[in-house]
């Protein structure tokens, strides 16, 4: 085999920056919602809110229990044979419901530890003091448990940027879709996987910088 | 901030939906992989090949838009069969179980099913000698299927793959892989894998364009039909594939 091409890789570069917003906007948007259905199922299991507190025990246990690429082939080629409407979602939309779902079911259980994991004696200093449950809530334990999950939360947006390589399956291309494709058309793989390797590569390590700005401004309340 | 940008994805999402639902007449949407080579391929973004130009004339021909949509090989029939895309134009060739199920144009493409060895490798000069050996095929082809119709065929050891079977026999992981002899020759001419052709095509297969089994896809079908047998009585089918081949694989 010849030695690395370097001139195809650079080659690559612009054709992989047209696919990187695709991929970055599936990611954002399934974090978004996630967080947003993660924090629901969270409060559900805390609060162990009955009735729904049991369907949270089976969402979580199901999205945790089957491998994501299956949840995004059943919504995608499976449940539209039962439900006609279903084929009018797109690949995109398709994929964004499946890392909703799929990583809520992990998310609901971090939020739900860091929310645990806020310290007793403050709930009840809170409720002496004549706050409400909800008072209570937005204004004493989730801006602690905000700064405790943050990390685990990145881990899990790191993990979904990834995934959306899955998204080629749906027929979707993205970063890692644009690559095969090249990679098909060129034979030429080191380069080619090489080169997208790079791009996720930095793209985590942009967020993990923003953690570390993120994480010093939550910590600031917290320096002595 | 979060949830205006969460509805308004949600408002895009709706809307891109809403305009798929609006299949109309004036565009055929033909379904393809994108990575086999030179019959559907990228390069620096630009989707190409023979299948490309042949789909884009049929369009040309009936008067209407065509849109491509890629995904990977497996996944393709999923799509046909849930109607997001009106055909395969990806070399689907024409067996029994497919005919049961789909409505087929008539053959555009006259091929043959060839084994392909990393280059230097001795012991295989036909498809006989499988017998005892790893070959590799693409996931949903009907390659796997022309392996097990051979009366040794539970002496080879088959392995799907969704793409890059060329790649795992040039690095020596499988004894050769099974695909058509057109693309095959033209990967080994002009791409940089030391792959060789193992003896003659094994085995003659006629491709062709898969339709759902409606009444609309088959008046749909038929349009395109038309549309090809006047490609091909026109030279134009012969033309694009000179150009792709150097050959005319369009006729028996």
């Amino acid at each position: 085999m010849s030695v690395l091409d370097v001139d195809y890789m650079l080659g690559l570069v612009p054709v992989l920056l047209r696919y990187l917003p695709l991929t970055l906007q599936m990611a954002t948007v399934g974090m978004l919602l996630a967080l947003i259905l993660a924090c629901g199922l969270a409060v559900i299991r805390v609060l162990q809110i009955p009735g729904l507190n049991a369907a949270t025990l089976l969402f979580i246990s199901f999205f945790r229990g089957t491998p994501l690429l299956v949840q995004l082939f059943l919504f995608y080629y499976g449940l539209p044979q039962l439900l006609a409407f279903l084929t009018q979602i797109n690949g995109v939309t398709a994929t964004i419901m499946g890392l909703t779902l799929h990583f809520s079911a992990y998310m609901a259980e971090s939020i739900r530890a860091a929310i645990v994991g806020v310290d007793r004696s403050q709930t009840e200093a809170a409720l002496s003091i004549g706050m409400t449950n909800g008072q209570l809530m937005r204004r004493i334990v989730l801006p602690q448990a905000t700064r405790v999950a943050v990390p685990t939360l990145m881990n899990y947006f790191i993990d979904m940027i990834k995934a959306t390589s899955l998204a080629f399956t749906l027929g979707v291309t993205e970063l890692m879709g644009a690559t095969q494709k090249e990679a098909a058309g060129s034979f030429l793989y080191f380069e080619a996987f090489i080169t997208v390797a790079l791009f996720y590569w930095g793209i985590v390590e942009l967020l993990a910088w923003l953690q570390r700005r993120l994480e010093a401004r939550l910590n600031e309340a917290y320096r002595r | 901030m979060f949830k205006h940008i969460t509805l308004a994805t949600l408002a895009a999402g709706l809307v891109t939906a809403a305009g798929l639902a609006q299949a109309n007449d004036d565009t055929i949407k033909v379904g393809m992989s994108g990575g086999y080579f030179p019959f559907t391929f990228v390069e620096q973004d630009k989707l190409q090949g023979f299948e490309v130009d042949v789909l884009t004339a049929v369009a040309e021909e009936m008067g209407v838009e065509v849109e491509f949509v890629t995904a990977n090989f497996s996944g393709l029939f999923g799509m046909l069969e849930s109607g997001r895309i009106d055909t395969i134009a990806n070399q689907i060739t024409i067996t029994e179980e497919r005919t049961a199920k789909y409505l087929f144009t008539e053959p555009y493409v006259y091929d043959g099913a060839q084994v392909v060895i990393r280059e230097g490798n001795e012991a295989i000069h036909s498809v006989e000698d499988l017998k005892g050996k790893t070959v590799a095929v693409n996931l949903g082809s009907n390659y796997e299927q022309l392996l097990n119709e051979l009366p040794y065929a539970d002496e080879i050891e088959i392995r799907t793959y969704e793409s890059n079977i060329e790649q795992d026999t040039a690095l020596g992981r499988v004894d050769a892989f099974v695909m058509d002899r057109v693309s095959a020759s033209q990967v080994i001419k002009e791409k940089p894998l030391p792959l060789a052709l193992a003896g003659q095509p094994f085995s003659e297969i006629k491709n062709a364009l898969p339709f759902r089994n409606s009444d609309e896809d088959r008046a749909l079908r038929d349009r395109v039909d038309a549309a090809l047998s006047r490609l091909r009585e026109s030279g134009a089918l012969t033309a694009i594939s000179e150009e792709w081949f150097g050959t005319d694989i369009t006729r028996p």
